[in-house]
């Protein structure tokens, strides 16, 4: 845990249920809040809904029921409102998926020029801002299949954050990384808390966690398991799903 | 062959070129032997003396362009005008059935069948027939637009393979970040799928380039009807038919060439 003061309210999620085509319930009745500055890590096991329940948070899936509110924008069917809530919330995936025919410097000045609208030349002064920032600068002219695994998560990272976003969502960002490159993007991740931006991260990564996260959620079946701080899941975790799933990945 | 093509470059065999020479040899030795024992049956008097004349003529000192040269840049003028008009068409259609709308889906899927189910030859007879005379097109329009509309249906599919091709990564990194459809599209999903397509595209170009031969059939005198008539004329049937042929392969050999040499020059790193 990250010494520092938390704001109010900033993701308000309530009763959210998403049931996919197929009838798999992923996500059920779930509801939380999340502070300013807080970071949360989401933990479970594989098909919990924990990347669901992320992806919901920005639209990317559409929530049957119940209510999201981010920033105080509510996410509906309101195309506007989703749009706005996009601006607001970076998303950092498990693939990188950047842009593989753009630059690393193009892939965070993209968004900036055309939905913040700025100049190419403001857009790249950020843009090498936050690729220094990411420890990646000198890298700014490769395209995506010229870095190793680690930097293009660096490089998503930094593109997300060119968007200037008050939370940024990650979803398993060091699953697909070599063993030796998870360091690096856990490091950019650790100076992110540290600046007091809102964090929500999927994740298994036990140190990061314990680090870093106010508190973690454990989600098993769609729905919270347990909460509470780090600490307390490595100390005591009460239920016996959390206790299971804890001895096997310890 | 080689099943993994990279690791067989790495591979150096040995073979003597005399083995290719010797191919190219013998498979130029049976196509003259066909020709000859052909034209030999019917008595055939090649006359090849003949041909210049329909390619270029010279009046008062100036280079005049004969039929054949004058069918050839109708030709090119049908094509190029089809080609962007069918790439309009495609791109058009291919968004329409991609995107959320139930009617577009249905209306982009009806003329889709109709196109790809029936001949190029009718289609073009409905388009100057019956539709022409309704908005008062004239016989290019027409013939211009039925072309457009044949080869649009064809690369709007070739289109839409390339765009549901990507990763569905592209789509959601772009939508996270804020971008519009219309942004995600043109920044996007685009560029990468126009590489994608490029082969299937090109060859669609060399159809089309090939399919305007047909608007013959409403007496617009395209190389096709220009070759048809001077052999008529002439009964320089083979050397005219023969030349006919070259003057579309010196068209569309180019064009694959390069558009190969593009593939290469514009190939995404993976």
């Amino acid at each position: 845990m990250i010494e520092k003061e938390l704001g109010e309210h900033i993701i308000t999620i309530d009763n959210v249920s998403k049931t996919f085509p197929g009838g798999v319930q992923a996500v059920k009745d779930f509801s939380t809040k999340i502070r300013r500055r807080e970071v949360v890590v989401i933990m479970g096991p594989s098909g919990s809904g924990k990347s669901t329940l992320l992806r919901c948070l920005n639209g990317l899936e559409e929530a049957d029921s119940g209510t999201i509110v981010v920033d105080n924008i509510p996410l509906d069917d309101n195309r506007k409102n989703r749009l706005e809530i996009r601006k607001e919330v970076g998303m950092v995936f498990q693939s990188f998926n950047l842009f593989p025919h753009l630059t690393a410097l193009e892939n965070v000045n993209l968004a900036q020029i055309r939905v913040r609208k700025k100049s190419q030349k403001e857009a790249t002064k950020l843009s090498m801002e936050l690729l220094n920032k990411v420890g990646i600068a000198e890298k700014s002219g490769n395209y995506p299949a010229q870095l190793s695994g680690g930097q293009q998560q660096r490089v998503a990272i930094a593109r997300a954050l060119a968007m200037m976003p008050k939370v940024m969502l990650f979803d398993e960002p060091t699953s697909a990384l070599d063993p030796e490159m998870i360091n690096e993007v856990l490091d950019v991740m650790k100076n992110l808390a540290t600046e007091g931006m809102t964090m929500v991260v999927v994740t298994h990564e036990m140190g990061f966690a314990r680090e870093v996260s106010d508190w973690i959620i454990f989600m098993d079946d769609g729905q919270i398991v347990e909460t509470g701080t780090a600490e307390h899941f490595f100390k005591n975790p009460q239920e016996d799903r959390t206790k299971l799933f804890l001895s096997q990945i310890l | 062959m080689s099943i993994i093509p990279w690791l067989k470059q790495k591979v150096f065999i040995f073979r003597s070129p005399w083995r290719d020479i010797l191919q190219f040899l013998l498979v130029i030795a049976a196509i003259i032997w066909f020709i000859t024992i052909s034209t030999s049956r019917v008595g055939y008097n090649w006359q090849w003396y003949r041909v210049p004349r329909y390619l270029f003529r010279v009046e008062d000192g100036r280079l005049v362009a004969g039929a054949l040269i004058q069918g050839l840049l109708f030709t090119l003028r049908i094509s190029g005008f089809s080609l962007v008009l069918s790439l309009l068409i495609g791109l058009l259609t291919a968004f329409v059935r991609l995107s959320g709308s139930f009617m577009g889906r249905i209306l982009s899927r009806v003329y889709l069948e109709i196109i790809r189910n029936t001949p190029l030859i009718v289609q073009i007879y409905l388009v100057y027939f019956v539709i022409g005379p309704i908005l008062g097109f004239g016989r290019f329009t027409s013939a211009m637009l039925a072309l457009s509309l044949f080869q649009g249906a064809y690369l709007s599919e070739i289109f839409r393979a390339g765009i549901v091709s990507l990763h569905k990564g592209q789509w959601e990194a772009a939508h996270s970040l804020g971008l519009s459809t219309f942004h995600t599209y043109r920044d996007v999903i685009l560029p990468q799928a126009i590489r994608r397509i490029l082969p299937p595209l090109t060859s669609q170009v060399i159809t089309l380039i090939k399919n305007s031969a047909l608007v013959s059939v409403v007496a617009l005198g395209d190389l096709a009807l220009r070759a048809q008539i001077v052999a008529a004329d002439t009964f320089l049937t083979f050397e005219i038919w023969f030349t006919t042929a070259l003057i579309y392969l010196a068209i569309t050999v180019p064009l694959s060439t390069i558009v190969n040499l593009m593939e290469k020059r514009f190939k995404i790193l993976t």
